[in-house]
């Protein structure tokens, strides 16, 4: 029983990352159609950044953890309308259909590589803003820091879903996406709206980095498997609803501590993507999705 | 692209002799040249342009990570065969040439590895290789130097099959060499320590999922069989991942009272990181790659008391020793006094200074000979690791025998002697 809720915790802890990226996606999606590919860049760089700030590998530490945060946020805000400006708006703008993919993949390798040559290639340590022994929970043990993460994840989203629900500019992200021409007539300026997005999508993700340095390693490379994980998530949650990509990333997260557990930790990706596969199939839109019909 | 000036001023003197010989007669006749002197002209110009290449430098291939996780090992590896360089061309080089390194990052990548390789071959005409960190690259790459019989020493990597790949009767010669302690040497080590030292008979073993880690787990399997005991728990994982509870909770869950590691720096990182969230501490024992700086510094107090097999210490308990630590620290100034790997630093130096020794012994830089003199090389070698008397034979390509490596232990965030007796006692031979 005690290992069983061991599994589970830490799953849920894993499955919040996963979360949290998958948000990134799901907030440009929802406004432009298009999706950042570079989600996973922008979290590493968050988290390289937070890092120069709070460590000591630029000459620092200049502010503490809490404070590096907004700064961190701040950052992430900046370049996700950096890569909207190069990478999403041509491609929108001559409706192109796939050139965005390119456009953010490229990004993404670009940022990867300013990375390795700024602060290397090596994974680097990121010191723990709060203790660093475990807590034990219910017979279970848990850090400090993945409860943080927990609680962080969470906060952000309702945060996001209360400004889209309560402020004038956030009901101009949700007439942006359930239908951007319409939205534009009422004299929503949804270039404005779209541009937006991205900064809050890569600010998730810089948050994200962040918030999961301390636990896992800090390095150029640390955002690859992340961000191709918490694509899986959105899938499974569906790319329109936010309660989805929680449910996805704890589904993630826990098939995959339980079955290298109870199975075998040489298939712990498998059911993951098994699932995927399944989701693709039988429900494409996600498992919370709403199906849309594109009218030609 | 001029190669060299040598090369060029050959080609044309050769061009002029042959008109002047027998080709153009009546052409020298209209230009009034005796045919004679154009003759002698011809044959000075050689003879000049050889004298010119005969001081032409030996190029020897440098290749290894050096950007990546593998890089720390690739870079101290390059640093370690750098110094020895400079020192050998600094004393006069060998043959009365100085040795240059044309030295390429493969990233630890089996298919970069074969396009350097092919490249050092084909396009810069090394003599000889030195390098390689990653055993899936070795074994990549050096079919295409056994091919064109130039010789390689593998200064790291040590998948037990690297300098088995080409053996008689199918290989009359072996050109591949070895200056590193192969997995089969370190496996047997891992389970020394753990069986027979620390009387420990509930094992698991934590392996990446790449060559390295799953061949190194094979070995560490065969070495516990010899023993008589079956691993409780062995569990895989691989390169990035974050979480290892569940590989820990399964080795937990079966009574292992220690252990194995066959993987790199940053996830060796996560697995002790992981034991200290579950609560759960027992000793770690793994290959020597539990000596790198990023395992130490990423696991920082998790990492107090993590053993592996090292051929070299930072310790200066040889006055060769003391010297090269003093030269590697004065030329590169590694962060805090710390050489990044001081093993593959070490086994980087000796290997370039085995194959100087071998290049003087045969007189000459063709790949045969080199082979042939390393495989019997008549003169002492003074090492980091060891003093190498006859390192090599026709058959066997290990420069590392089983007495050679010691016991590290993760100390303060060095790594220091496991054992005192070994620290007092440093210097085995084969």
């Amino acid at each position: 029983m005690d290992i069983l809720l061991q599994l589970l915790m830490s799953g849920v802890a894993l499955g919040m990352i996963y979360a949290v990226i998958a948000f990134g996606y799901q907030s440009t999606f929802a406004t432009s159609g298009t999706l950042n590919f570079g989600q996973g860049e922008a979290l590493m760089l968050g988290a390289m950044v937070g890092l120069s700030l709070s460590g000591d590998i630029m000459g620092g530490p200049y502010v503490n953890y809490w404070l590096m945060v907004p700064l961190v946020l701040l950052f992430g805000a900046l370049q996700g309308a950096l890569v909207e400006f190069v990478g999403v708006r041509p491609a929108i703008k001559t409706k192109s259909e796939f050139g965005w993919i390119m456009s953010t993949i490229a990004l993404g390798i670009i940022f990867r590589n300013v990375a390795e040559n700024v602060w290397g290639r090596d994974d680097l340590p990121f010191p723990s803003p709060l203790p660093t022994t475990p807590i034990h929970l219910f017979g279970a043990n848990v850090l400090p820091m993945e409860l943080m993460v927990v609680v962080g994840a969470i906060l952000m989203m309702a945060l996001v879903e209360f400004f889209n629900r309560r402020s004038i500019y956030g009901k101009a992200v949700v007439a942006t996406s359930s239908d951007r021409d319409a939205a534009g007539l009422m004299g929503i300026n949804t270039g404005l709206v779209i541009t937006f997005s991205y900064a809050l999508s890569s600010m998730s993700a810089a948050f994200a980095g962040v918030l999961i340095a301390p636990i896992t390693l800090t390095g150029a490379s640390m955002g690859a498997v992340l961000g191709l994980k918490a694509f899986a998530v959105a899938i499974i949650g569906g790319l329109t609803s936010g309660l989805g990509v929680i449910v996805g990333g704890l589904l993630l997260g826990v098939a995959e501590t339980t079955t290298g557990f109870y199975v075998s930790t040489g298939y712990k990706d498998v059911p993951g993507l098994v699932l995927l596969l399944l989701v693709l199939a039988i429900k494409p839109s996600g498992l919370f999705g709403k199906t849309t019909i594109k009218k030609v | 692209m001029l190669e060299s000036p040598a090369r060029l001023a050959v080609a044309v003197s050769q061009r002029i002799y042959y008109k002047a010989g027998h080709y153009n007669e009546e052409m020298i006749m209209r230009f009034a040249i005796p045919k004679r002197a154009a003759q002698l002209l011809g044959a000075a110009l050689v003879t000049l342009a050889l004298d010119v290449i005969a001081a032409d430098p030996i190029k020897i291939g440098v290749s290894g990570p050096f950007t990546g996780g593998s890089s720390p090992m690739g870079l101290s590896m390059r640093d370690g065969v750098r110094l020895a360089t400079d020192e050998i061309n600094k004393a006069g080089g060998v043959l009365g040439r100085q040795i240059q390194l044309i030295e390429r990052d493969d990233e630890a990548k089996n298919e970069r590895g074969v396009q350097i390789a092919q490249e050092l071959i084909n396009k810069e005409q090394v003599v000889a290789d030195v390098g390689f960190i990653n055993t899936g690259v070795s074994l990549a790459s050096q079919r295409f130097y056994e091919e064109a019989k130039i010789p390689v020493i593998n200064n790291v990597s040590t998948g037990s099959l690297v300098t088995k790949q080409f053996l008689p009767p199918e290989f009359p010669d072996n050109y591949i060499f070895r200056t590193s302690a192969n997995d089969t040497i370190q496996s047997g080590m891992i389970v020394d320590e753990a069986v027979t030292k620390r009387k420990f008979t509930k094992v698991a073993i934590l392996a990446d999922s790449t060559n390295y880690g799953q061949l190194g787990r094979e070995d560490l399997e065969r070495a516990l069989k010899a023993k008589g005991i079956t691993p409780v728990a062995v569990e895989k994982f691989n390169i990035k991942d974050t979480d290892m509870t569940s590989q820990l909770l399964k080795a937990k869950a079966a009574g292992a009272q220690i252990i194995l590691t066959y993987a790199i720096g940053p996830e060796l990182a996560q697995i002790a990181n992981g034991m200290a969230k579950l609560g759960w501490k027992v000793p770690m024992v793994g290959s020597w790659t539990l000596s790198m700086a990023n395992f130490i510094d990423n696991a920082g107090a998790n990492s107090e008391g993590a053993r592996m097999p090292q051929t070299f210490i930072q310790e200066p308990n040889t006055p060769k020793r003391k010297a090269f630590i003093e030269a590697y620290l004065k030329a590169y100034h590694p962060a805090n006094g710390r050489i990044t790997s001081p093993v593959s630093a070490a086994q980087g130096y000796d290997s370039m200074y085995l194959l100087a020794a071998a290049i003087k012994q045969a007189g000459s830089t063709d790949g045969p000979k080199v082979r042939a003199a390393l495989e019997n090389l008549t003169q002492k070698v003074e090492g980091v690791v060891t003093n190498y008397n006859k390192p090599y034979s026709h058959d066997n390509h290990e420069a590392i025998s089983a007495n050679i490596p010691v016991m590290g232990e993760v100390s303060g965030g060095h790594v220091v002697y496991a054992y005192e007796e070994d620290r007092k006692n440093p210097l085995h031979t084969k």
